[in-house]
C-alpha cells in the first residue's frame, strides 16, 4: 500500500485512510460489544475502547511501513 | 475507638464544609481536564505544525464540559458542522474568485441559512448548522485576496478542528469520566415511579383540577428531559445506544399512557361536577384494582416485572366488574356516561401495561429482540422564528462587510469572523443580547489579560512547559469562569477572547501593534453580534413566538384530524409535549399566560387524542354515507374551531358533534365510536376548562347529561 493516495488529484496520506478505516471498525466492535453487553466485565470501558483502538490502528498501521 | 459515632449525623457545619469540598472537587477535576485537552492539543499541533495552533486549542474550550457524553455529543455534530462549512467555503471561493461583493454576499447567504438551521433544530443538531457557518467565514475570509490558498485553508482548518475534537473526546472519556448514563437510568426511574405512585394515589376518587395541571406539568417535562438525556447519552455508552429503541419506546407509552390518565380523571371530575354522583362513583369503584395492582411498593432493587401479572388480574377483575357496575344504574345517561369512562379505563390498563412492559424490558440485565416498531419523538420546530434568525445573521454580515469594504479597514477580516461566530453561536439562546453582552464583558478582560500573558510572562519562558506554566494561569481564570453558572457566558468570552489574542505559535511572534489591533477588531465583531441580538432580537421568548406556538398547540387538533392514521399517536403525542414545554420554559411560573397555556394544552391534549381514537375506530367500520359525512363534518368543525376559537365556530362543532352521536347511535355496529364522541362531547362542555370562554352561556349540569 503506497504512503500517500491521490484523491482526486489531492494527495491524502496513507495513514488517514487507515485511521478512518480503524474507527470504522471500532464502531463496529464497540457496537458488538454494547449490544452484548459485553462492558460490563470491564472495569473502566472507555480505556478499554482506546486501548482497543490503539491496537487495531498500530496493526494496521504496520501494513503501511 | 474513638468517641465519634458513625452512626450520628455530621454537624451541619461539618457537612456543610464537606458539601463544599465534595461541589469544589468537580470544578477542579472540569479545570484539569478542560486544561490537559488544551495544553495536550497545542502540544499536537506544534509537533504536526499546523499552522493555527490557536484554533485547534480553542475547539477544546469550545466543547468543553462536564459531561462526557455532552463533549462527545458536541463533538460528533461540530466534526459534521465543520466538513460541510469547509466544503462551503470553497465552493464559494471557486465560485467568486475576483468579486469581494458577490463574495460577501454569498458568504453572508450561507451564514444566515446556517443561522436559520441552527434555530430550527434547538437540539445538537443546531450546533452542526453552527459550525457550518462559521466554518465556512473562518476558511474563506482569510483567503479573500489570495483565492488559491482556499485549499490549503480548508485543510489547515479541518485538520486543527479536528485535532481538537479528537484529543478532547478521548480525554474527557478517559480521564476520570462523568458518565450521563447514570443521570438517564436515575431520571427514567423516577419517572416510573413517580407515574405509578401517581396513578395509585389517584385511585381514592377525583383529583383536584390545580393538582392535575400540575402533574400534566411534570409528566410533560419528564418526558422531554428523558428525550434530551437520550439523544446525548447515545454518544458515551455502547450499552445506552444499542437500548436506545427500547428507551424511545418507553418514553412514547408513558406519554399515552398519561395523556388517557388525565382524560380520566377529566371525565370524572366532570362528571362529579354535573351532579351525575351514581356513574362518577361507579367509575371510581371500576378504578380500584388498577389501584391494588400498582400498590406493590417502589424501590430501587424491585423490578418493574412484578406489576405484570397483577395487571393483567386488574384488568380481568375490571372486565369482570363493569357488567354489575352497570347493571346497578337505572338511568340510561348514567350508563352511557359509564360506558365511556369504563372504555376508557380498559385503555388506560392496556396502556399502563405496555408501558410497564416496556420499563421492565430497560430493566432486564440482558437485551431481548430488537424493537418491532420504531419510535421517533419528534420536535415541533419553528419555520417562522428560523427565517427571523436568518435574515439577522445575513444582515449583520452584510453591513459589517459593507463597513469593511469602505472602510479599507486592513483587520476587518477579524471583526467579521467574531461577530459570524457570535451571532452563530447564540442565535439559539434566549435572552441573546444579555448574553452575548456579557461574552463581550468577558472577551475585553480575555484580550487584556492575553496583552499581559503575552508581553510580560511570554516574553521570558522558553520551552512548551514553561509555555504552559505561563498561561495557565490565565487560562484557570476563565475555565472557573466558565463553570460559575452566573459567570459562563463571561467566562467563555474570557476563554476565547484570551486565546485568541494570545495566538501561540511556533516560533512565537511578539508584534504588540498587530495584536492590540486584532483584539480590537474582534471586541468590534462581538459587539456588533450584541448589537445585532439588540436590533433584531430572538424570537426565542417573544411574546410573538409565544402565541405563534400556543397556536401551532392547538392547530394540533387538526393535525389529528387530518394527518395519514399511521404513526400518528406518536407524533400527536410527542410534538405536543416537545411544543408545551418549549412554551412553558418561556413564560413565568403560575402567571396568567402560563395559566392560560396550560389550560389549552389539556384541551388539546384530551380533545386531539379522543379524535384519533375515533378516527381509529372509524377506519375498522364500514358505514353508510351518510353516517360518514356526518362523522367526517363533525371532525372538520372540531378541526375548524381549535384553529380559531370563536363562539360561532364553538357553536358548530357543538352541534356536529351531536348530530354525529345521534347518527351513530342508531345503528348497531356503528356504537363503539359513541365512546370517544361522547369523551369529546363531555370534554367541549365542560365549563372548568379554558373552552368556557366560548361557550353561548354556561351551560346547567342537567345539559351536559342530556347531550343529544
Amino acid at each position: 500500500m503506497p504512503r500517500e493516495i491521490a484523491l482526486g488529484d489531492a494527495l491524502v496520506p496513507g495513514l488517514l485512510l487507515v485511521f478512518i478505516g480503524s474507527m470504522l471498525l471500532l464502531w463496529g466492535l464497540d457496537w458488538l460489544a454494547g449490544r452484548y453487553g459485553l462492558y460490563r466485565y470491564v472495569w473502566h470501558p472507555s480505556l478499554v475502547r482506546i486501548a482497543a483502538f490503539i491496537c487495531v490502528f498500530g496493526s494496521l498501521g504496520l501494513l503501511l511501513f | 475507638m474513638s468517641m465519634t459515632d458513625t452512626g450520628t449525623p455530621l454537624p451541619a457545619s461539618r457537612r456543610v464544609v464537606v458539601d463544599t469540598l465534595h461541589e469544589e472537587a468537580g470544578t477542579w477535576l472540569f479545570v484539569f481536564k478542560t486544561l490537559l485537552a488544551f495544553y495536550i492539543t497545542g502540544w499536537l499541533a506544534m509537533r504536526l505544525s499546523l499552522p493555527a495552533p490557536t484554533s485547534a486549542m480553542l475547539t477544546t474550550i469550545i466543547v468543553a464540559s462536564r459531561q462526557t457524553g455532552m463533549v462527545l455529543a458536541k463533538s460528533f455534530y461540530r466534526a459534521i458542522g465543520t466538513l460541510g462549512g469547509a466544503l462551503v467555503a470553497v465552493l464559494i471561493v471557486a465560485a467568486f474568485p475576483q468579486e469581494r461583493e458577490w463574495f460577501l454576499v454569498a458568504m453572508s447567504l450561507w451564514l444566515g441559512i446556517c443561522a436559520g438551521g441552527a434555530t430550527f433544530f434547538r437540539n445538537f443538531k443546531a450546533y452542526a448548522f453552527v459550525l457550518g457557518g462559521y466554518t465556512a467565514a473562518i476558511v474563506g475570509l482569510p483567503v479573500i485576496d489570495h483565492p488559491p490558498a482556499i485549499f490549503d485553508s480548508a485543510v489547515a482548518r479541518l485538520s486543527e478542528v479536528l485535532l481538537g475534537l479528537l484529543v478532547s473526546g478521548v480525554v474527557s472519556d478517559v480521564v476520570f469520566p462523568s458518565k450521563m448514563r447514570d443521570v438517564l437510568r436515575r431520571t427514567a426511574r423516577d419517572q416510573f415511579a413517580h407515574f405509578i405512585t401517581f396513578v395509585q394515589g389517584a385511585t381514592g376518587g377525583s383529583i383536584p383540577r390545580e393538582q392535575l395541571e400540575r402533574a400534566h406539568l411534570r409528566f410533560v417535562r419528564d418526558a422531554v428531559a428523558l428525550e434530551d438525556l437520550r439523544s446525548s447519552v447515545i454518544f458515551e455508552d455502547a450499552e445506552a445506544r444499542a437500548r436506545s429503541g427500547h428507551m424511545e419506546l418507553y418514553n412514547q407509552r408513558f406519554m399515552a399512557s398519561s395523556t388517557t390518565f388525565q382524560s380520566l380523571h377529566h371525565l370524572i371530575n366532570r362528571l362529579a361536577r354535573a351532579g351525575r354522583k351514581a356513574s362518577a362513583q361507579a367509575l371510581i369503584q371500576l378504578y380500584a384494582p388498577i389501584g391494588t395492582a400498582l400498590a406493590a411498593p417502589i424501590e430501587a432493587g424491585t423490578a418493574a416485572k412484578i406489576f405484570l401479572p397483577r395487571l393483567v388480574q386488574a384488568r380481568k377483575a375490571m372486565q369482570a366488574n363493569a357488567p354489575v357496575l352497570r347493571e346497578s344504574m337505572a338511568d340510561t345517561t348514567d350508563r352511557r356516561d359509564f360506558d365511556t369512562g369504563a372504555a376508557l379505563q380498559l385503555r388506560f390498563i392496556d396502556e399502563l401495561y405496555d408501558f410497564v412492559d416496556a420499563a421492565a424490558a430497560l430493566q432486564a440485565p440482558q437485551l431481548t429482540g430488537g424493537v418491532a416498531e420504531r419510535m421517533r419523538f419528534v420536535r415541533g420546530n419553528d419555520v417562522a422564528g428560523a427565517l427571523l434568525a436568518t435574515t439577522r445573521t445575513t444582515v449583520t454580515m452584510l453591513l459589517l462587510g459593507v463597513f469593511w469594504i469602505e472602510s479599507a479597514w486592513p483587520v476587518g477580516s477579524g471583526a467579521m469572523l467574531l461577530a459570524t461566530v457570535f451571532a452563530a453561536l447564540f442565535a439559539v439562546t434566549p435572552n441573546a443580547a444579555s448574553v452575548t453582552s456579557s461574552v463581550l464583558l468577558g472577551y475585553v478582560l480575555g484580550v487584556a489579560m492575553g496583552f499581559a500573558c503575552v508581553f510580560f510572562v511570554l516574553t521570558r519562558m522558553d520551552g512548551y512547559g514553561l509555555l504552559v506554566a505561563g498561561t495557565a494561569p490565565f487560562m484557570i481564570v476563565c475555565v472557573v469562569m466558565m463553570i460559575r453558572p452566573s459567570l459562563a457566558s463571561s467566562g467563555l468570552g474570557a476563554a476565547i477572547g484570551f486565546v485568541n489574542v494570545v495566538g501561540l505559535q511556533n516560533p512565537m511572534v511578539f508584534d504588540p501593534v498587530s495584536l492590540i489591533n486584532n483584539g480590537m477588531a474582534q471586541i468590534v465583531g462581538v459587539g456588533a453580534a450584541a448589537v445585532a441580538f439588540l436590533l433584531v432580537p430572538p424570537a426565542i421568548g417573544s411574546i410573538w413566538l409565544r402565541r405563534r406556538q400556543l397556536e401551532r398547540l392547538r392547530r394540533q387538533v387538526a393535525l389529528a384530524a387530518e394527518a395519514p392514521l399511521p404513526g400518528l399517536r406518536q407524533r400527536f403525542e410527542s410534538v405536543n409535549h416537545d411544543l408545551f414545554s418549549q412554551v412553558v420554559a418561556q413564560t413565568q411560573q403560575g402567571s396568567a399566560d402560563s395559566r392560560a397555556l396550560i389550560a389549552w394544552a389539556l384541551a388539546v391534549h384530551e380533545t386531539g387524542r379522543a379524535m384519533i381514537e375515533l378516527r381509529l375506530a372509524m377506519s375498522g367500520l364500514d358505514m353508510t354515507i351518510s353516517t360518514q359525512r356526518i362523522m367526517d363534518d363533525a371532525v372538520q368543525a372540531l378541526a375548524r374551531f381549535y384553529e380559531q376559537p370563536d363562539a360561532k365556530r364553538y357553536l358548530l362543532a357543538r352541534d356536529a358533534v351531536a348530530t354525529a352521536i345521534a347518527a351513530t347511535s342508531e345503528a348497531e355496529h356503528t356504537c363503539v365510536l359513541l365512546d370517544n364522541l361522547h369523551l369529546i362531547r363531555l370534554a367541549l362542555l365542560d365549563g372548568e376548562s379554558v373552552l368556557a370562554a366560548y361557550m353561548p352561556q354556561m351551560p346547567n349540569p342537567e345539559e351536559i347529561a342530556h347531550a343529544p
